[in-house]
């Protein structure tokens, strides 16, 4: 068998675990972002929805994106398993396996919206629904054989697909649900809830930051010339500015160089680099990820502004940045490098590619937003509710939702009832 | 009649096993022991402090508010008066308090008691606490408001309490939308029964096995006749008497409350022996036979409903 053949699948098959991996790295950040009282919740809820969205990916989202269909969806291949099946190199279960690692972390990113506050059963609910009717419905857009491939839009590892996707689902739940209790008070003011492990966010954020080289680098879909070096050279750039960016924009408007804040940077630089990590050159890489990082500041400040509560700030870094991630394309891309669309606005391209970018930007940002609002509210009306009591947020979903506590050493009974 | 504390204490003991089987019985003796210890409260701190400066009402909150004792319980009370003399009432609060805890009542871990400022109060800043906590309309605000709402005077001017009850209709019926935050202040129900028919016992180191009778079965009916009863206006605090008071304006109410009898019975039956507080709540269910299991099933299952019914009639009036 052809050595390359093998190499592909081999690399691809490494990256696809990466990328699994970054599951750990959400874990972690999420726990480490959110209170004790809902630790073992936030972990746990992780990994039965990767479970829903391998079981859904399988049966039908996979065939939505990449089965023969229109330029909307694609309608073949479900419950897919054919172990011939070869494309772009690679053997069909590869390819299948590195798709579902990517469906997984959008739907992960959703979910950032529900944390803390929403009803375990409306997790199940809206994994399986996000992964039939939102995420592979742009997913095929994109990157399979869908109008906005048709127009040349740019986006390598999926800043629109993967991270603008999840957040716009993350908002409509954050919108629907309502912010924590405690966050605003009734003079509109807002206080921090803070996470309780900084340690852990940090982890998390490092083992996302090591999983996102499956993601970037593995969106090469080969060895060929070794390119994805120069993708993971890129990533590296991105996520050390973001990183930098956030951290010298806090500490210069607040005086203090917040963690989170900074930790979000690194994160911000990770996402806005994902779309344009194999078009742009290095030191466009650096100045995208140090924006992306800047950015991300500002957008937190802005959603707490607005009363859109957001505990672990998925809005802002996979959002906001993933749609500068996005437009930086139109920027920076390069003749050498767009193998796909055009170069950007400052290599001659003039505004067509940007315009292409923001037209992805703007009709994903709005169906995922759109399709999940409608999906929630109806999925609101047939539950009651999808948050859960008062009471039970403030016991904490570990112990109202699963029966047990993350930290059972550190909780001995639950809040005084009063009767 | 009894000189100390201790000597309640050892009456208490005595007595309890030939009241504890049955619910009015158990609840008019434990009524007898706390009257006692006020009693002897009441005249120590006069002997240090001088006579009552101004009328005043002792009341009782939580399940003995609402005359729903088990055999153990811990103290829920506080103290409304005339005048400004709060130092003597709080002197008085803590000595009722002190005396319960060797009787044999718990302290209080909220610290719902009249040693405390929060729950001993001049009639005026009372009626200002509810609005405000009314007003304010957070989950902690409204806990509070409904541990005040189920009270009943032990000992005093039962007028004062009910000045405040008044005040807090006044509230309501100004502003109807608290209804619904209300409602969400009782909606946590604990579910009881599982997708199987099975009973859901706690998984919790300590208490496996067990089932927490207090939070599956008995809060769903408290809860919904307690909203209820801020709806109609009724301003007695135990249950009974409120499903009493209801009949006449939901006429559905009287067919649970043979159901939340048996319940308070059940609880009684299985839990007389309990030696502690937090053990008066649990139920182990290898403990129960088949029929058992079912009873307590059924009883869960009409709890259930008669919330559901209560919320429904709270959205047909346009409250919700």
């Amino acid at each position: 068998m052809d050595a390359t053949f093998l190499m592909n699948n081999l690399w691809i098959i490494v990256c696809t675990v990466l990328v699994l991996l970054m599951q750990g790295g959400f874990i972690l950040l999420e726990a480490g972002s959110t209170r004790m009282k809902n630790a073992g919740h936030i972990a746990g809820k992780t990994v039965f929805t990767v479970g829903i969205v391998s079981l859904v990916f399988w049966a039908v989202g996979y065939g939505i994106i990449y089965g023969e269909g229109n330029a909307i969806i694609g309608f073949s291949d479900f419950f897919y398993g054919d172990a011939s099946t070869m494309g772009e190199g690679l053997a069909g279960s590869v390819d299948f396996m590195f798709q579902l690692a990517f469906a997984a972390i959008a739907m992960t990113i959703a979910f950032g919206g529900f944390a803390e506050r929403a009803k375990l059963i409306a997790y199940v609910i809206f994994a399986v629904l996000f992964s039939i009717v939102i995420y592979p419905v742009i997913a095929h857009w994109i990157w399979g054989a869908g109008w906005l491939a048709d127009h040349g839009k740019q986006d390598f590892a999926g800043s629109t697909v993967v991270h603008l996707t999840g957040a716009m689902a993350a908002l409509a739940a954050t919108m629907i649900l309502k912010p924590r209790i405690g966050k605003y008070n009734k003079d509109g003011s807002s206080n921090e809830i803070a996470g309780h492990n900084q340690v852990f966010t940090a982890l998390g954020v490092l083992l996302l930051w090591v999983g996102w080289f499956g993601f970037n680098a593995g969106s090469t879909f080969g060895v060929e010339n070794a390119f994805f070096g120069y993708v993971a050279l890129n990533t590296q750039l991105a996520a050390g500015a973001g990183a930098i960016g956030a951290m010298l924009m806090v500490w210069a408007v607040t005086g203090k160089a917040d963690v989170p804040t900074t930790l979000n940077g690194a994160l911000a630089g990770l996402v806005a680099i994902t779309a344009s990590c194999a078009f742009v050159e290095p030191w466009a890489a650096v100045l995208i990820g140090l924006i992306g990082g800047a950015f991300v500041f500002f957008s937190m400040k802005f959603f707490d502004k607005k009363k859109i509560d957001d505990p672990i700030f998925a809005l802002s870094v996979h959002g906001t940045v993933g749609v500068w991630g996005t437009l930086s394309n139109g920027l920076f891309a390069t003749p050498e490098l767009a193998t796909v669309g055009r170069p950007g606005l400052f290599y001659g391209g003039g505004f067509e590619q940007l315009g292409v970018q923001l037209m992805g930007v703007v009709a994903c940002g709005l169906y995922a937003f759109i399709v999940s609002w409608i999906i929630l509210k109806v999925m609101e009306k047939a539950m009651g509710s999808l948050r859960v009591t008062e009471e039970e947020e403030i016991m904490g979903l570990d112990i109202s939702e699963h029966g047990g506590y993350g930290y059972p050493e550190n909780f001995t009974s639950t809040t005084k009832s009063g009767a | 009649m009894f000189q100390t504390y201790e000597e309640i204490k050892r009456w208490r003991h005595d007595t309890m096993p030939s009241v504890a089987d049955d619910h009015f019985q158990l609840n008019a003796f434990h009524d007898q022991v706390m009257y006692q210890t006020v009693g002897i409260a009441k005249t120590k701190v006069e002997s240090e402090q001088g006579t009552t400066p101004a009328p005043f009402a002792f009341f009782l909150m939580g399940s003995a508010g609402r005359f729903e004792q088990s055999v153990w319980s811990d103290q829920d009370h506080g103290i409304v008066f005339d005048g400004v003399d709060q130092k003597y009432f709080l002197k008085l609060g803590e000595e009722i308090s002190h005396g319960l805890a060797i009787v044999g009542y718990e302290l209080c871990e909220g610290k719902v008691m009249a040693s405390n400022s929060l729950w001993c109060q001049s009639v005026d800043s009372f009626k200002e606490q509810i609005v405000g906590w009314l007003e304010e309309a957070s989950w902690q605000s409204l806990r509070n408001f409904s541990i005040l709402f189920d009270s009943r005077v032990l000992n005093g001017d039962e007028e004062l309490l009910l000045q405040l009850k008044r005040e807090a209709f006044s509230v309501l019926e100004k502003e109807p939308h608290l209804y619904a935050r209300l409602m969400e202040n009782f909606e946590f129900i604990k579910k009881g029964v599982g997708v199987f028919g099975q009973l859901l016992p706690e998984q919790r180191q300590g208490m496996k096995g067990e089932i927490h009778l207090k939070e599956t079965a008995y809060f769903p009916y408290v809860n919904a006749i307690r909203i209820l009863a801020l709806r109609n206006g009724v301003s007695a605090a135990p249950t009974l008497e409120r499903l009493v008071s209801l009949a006449d304006t939901h006429p559905f109410v009287n067919e649970y409350e043979q159901d939340f009898r048996k319940l308070l019975d059940f609880r009684l039956r299985f839990r007389k022996e309990a030696t502690n507080y937090e053990k008066v709540h649990l139920l182990p269910i290898a403990q129960l036979s088949k029929q058992d299991k079912q009873a307590l099933k059924y009883l869960i299952k009409r709890g259930n409903q008669l919330f559901s019914k209560a919320k429904s009639v709270l959205k047909e009036e346009g409250a919700l």
